[in-house]
């Protein structure tokens, strides 16, 4: 079933790539720019992705607290994990594209202080999670940080859709061909970040059977 | 309603009288906020920025590291002889526990703003604003705000003390832009017809930000009240 999932995902990944640098590639409108805005491929999925692991968190964290099953726990931890690699890359693929734009490589804009605010809380609760011995404790307390940081992602998801900011706004695409491989790069990370945060949950689950074994 | 009532007042009673007879922490939490504020002062005048612009930010990074001494306390005292476990064995909702000890440290931090604001604004010469009334509103509500996240997981001061401080100063962060930019315009360091545009526009005027401050403490007291019991169970 994973390796089905695997190659599914290599497969959607080659042909998102190939698309964004053949039919669907944008062009920048000044000429003298030299990064191309391409960027745009990796840089929105990850940001949807992101915010879509966090919600995993959240949901993870409730159902942990409700019943109590370690199986929620690795599922939040994995997320929290996948959620850092893709805000990570977020922030990175944003400072790549704004020097050139803005002449800086970040600038207090509502949607760079959120998505920066997004990732310190991926690195908190890698923190919270490595610093706590006993399992069924870490698993409670870092769900409940996974419900409160949560509560603050509806302020990037507002940020980035009403307020004033001269980040650019929602991504407009000229042509058919663009707006698909647009689609499919979304789709291609969204379905890397699955297979992500199952591989971590499974090592996650093997881990703690080990350490049971032991003692 | 009033069995509520008497154990929030007990536990409340219990935490100040033993603070005020062991005058452990707010001392510390003075001194603390006296030098970050002094640290910043110096850094101002050597760097020539504008002491209005500086002020604010000085004291909320005053209140929050003083915030963190005080949440550390509130359940760093209940460890000794494991008096955490007679706490939660009481016929007491957990929620009242909570809602008390927040209590107790959103009063500690009123009493280290009332030493702390006149501070900051003798040392950044700040002019004094007009609106009293609203200085204490935005100073109580960022109170509110930063002791609720804070006694949340002051329970987890049990494994390690730098885990609170990593939590809060983290999930606090989008918080202190709001409060940051009402005191800003308070202390007149923004002209009140800027509020709204350039590159804090985001923010909106006064009355935004306030709402902002009170949306984050409603949210963080109600999940901290709900969430509570989860952290301190053993």
């Amino acid at each position: 079933m994973r390796r089905i999932l695997l190659l599914l995902t290599v497969a959607l990944l080659l042909i998102s790539t190939w698309m964004a640098f053949t039919v669907g590639q944008v062009v920048p409108a000044e000429k003298n720019i030299t990064v191309e805005k391409n960027i745009v491929y990796v840089h929105v999925p990850s940001a949807i992705c992101s915010t879509l692991c966090f919600l995993l968190l959240f949901v993870a964290g409730i159902c942990y607290l409700v019943t109590n099953k370690p199986m929620w726990d690795y599922i939040g931890a994995a997320s929290a994990e996948v959620a850092l690699v893709f805000s990570t890359v977020l922030n990175a693929t944003g400072s790549i594209f704004s020097r050139p734009f803005w002449n800086t490589w970040w600038t207090p804009s509502p949607r760079l202080i959120f998505s920066a605010i997004l990732w310190f809380l991926c690195v908190a609760y890698l923190i919270l999670r490595a610093n706590i011995q006993n399992p069924r404790y870490r698993a409670r307390i870092c769900a409940v940080f996974g419900i409160i940081a949560f509560l603050d992602v509806p302020m990037v998801f507002i940020t980035a859709r009403l307020m004033t900011d001269q980040h650019i706004g929602n991504v407009e695409f000229e042509s058919a061909w663009q707006r698909a491989s647009f689609g499919l790069s979304i789709l291609s990370i969204a379905f890397l970040g699955v297979l992500l945060i199952w591989i971590k949950t499974d090592i996650l689950k093997s881990r703690a059977k080990f350490e049971n074994e032991l003692t | 309603m009033n069995y509520f009532w008497l154990s929030f007042k007990a536990i409340f009673v219990k935490d100040i009288v033993t603070e005020l007879r062991a005058k452990q922490v707010l001392p510390t939490m003075i001194v603390l906020g006296m030098l970050i504020v002094w640290i910043l002062r110096i850094v101002s005048e050597a760097a020539s920025i504008q002491e209005a612009v500086m002020g604010p930010a000085a004291l909320w990074i005053a209140f929050l590291f003083a915030g963190l001494l005080a949440q550390e306390r509130s359940f760093a005292v209940e460890q000794q002889q494991n008096c955490i476990n007679a706490l939660l064995l009481a016929p007491v909702d957990v929620g009242t526990i909570f809602l008390s000890k927040l209590f107790v440290n959103v009063v500690m931090l009123c009493i280290f703003e009332i030493i702390i604001v006149p501070v900051v604004i003798l040392s950044f010469q700040l002019k004094p604003p007009e609106r009293w009334l609203s200085l204490i509103a935005v100073l109580l509500l960022g109170n509110i705000g930063i002791s609720s996240i804070g006694t949340l997981f002051s329970a987890t001061v049990q494994f390690s003390s730098s885990l609170l401080s990593i939590i809060v100063l983290v999930v606090l962060m989008p918080m202190m832009i709001p409060a940051t930019f009402a005191l800003l315009l308070l202390f007149g360091a923004i002209p009140e017809q800027l509020a709204g545009t350039g590159a804090l526009a985001f923010v909106g005027d006064f009355k935004a930000a306030v709402g902002y401050l009170a949306a984050f403490d409603v949210v963080f007291t109600a999940a901290g009240w709900l969430l509570f019991g989860f952290v301190v169970q053993e």
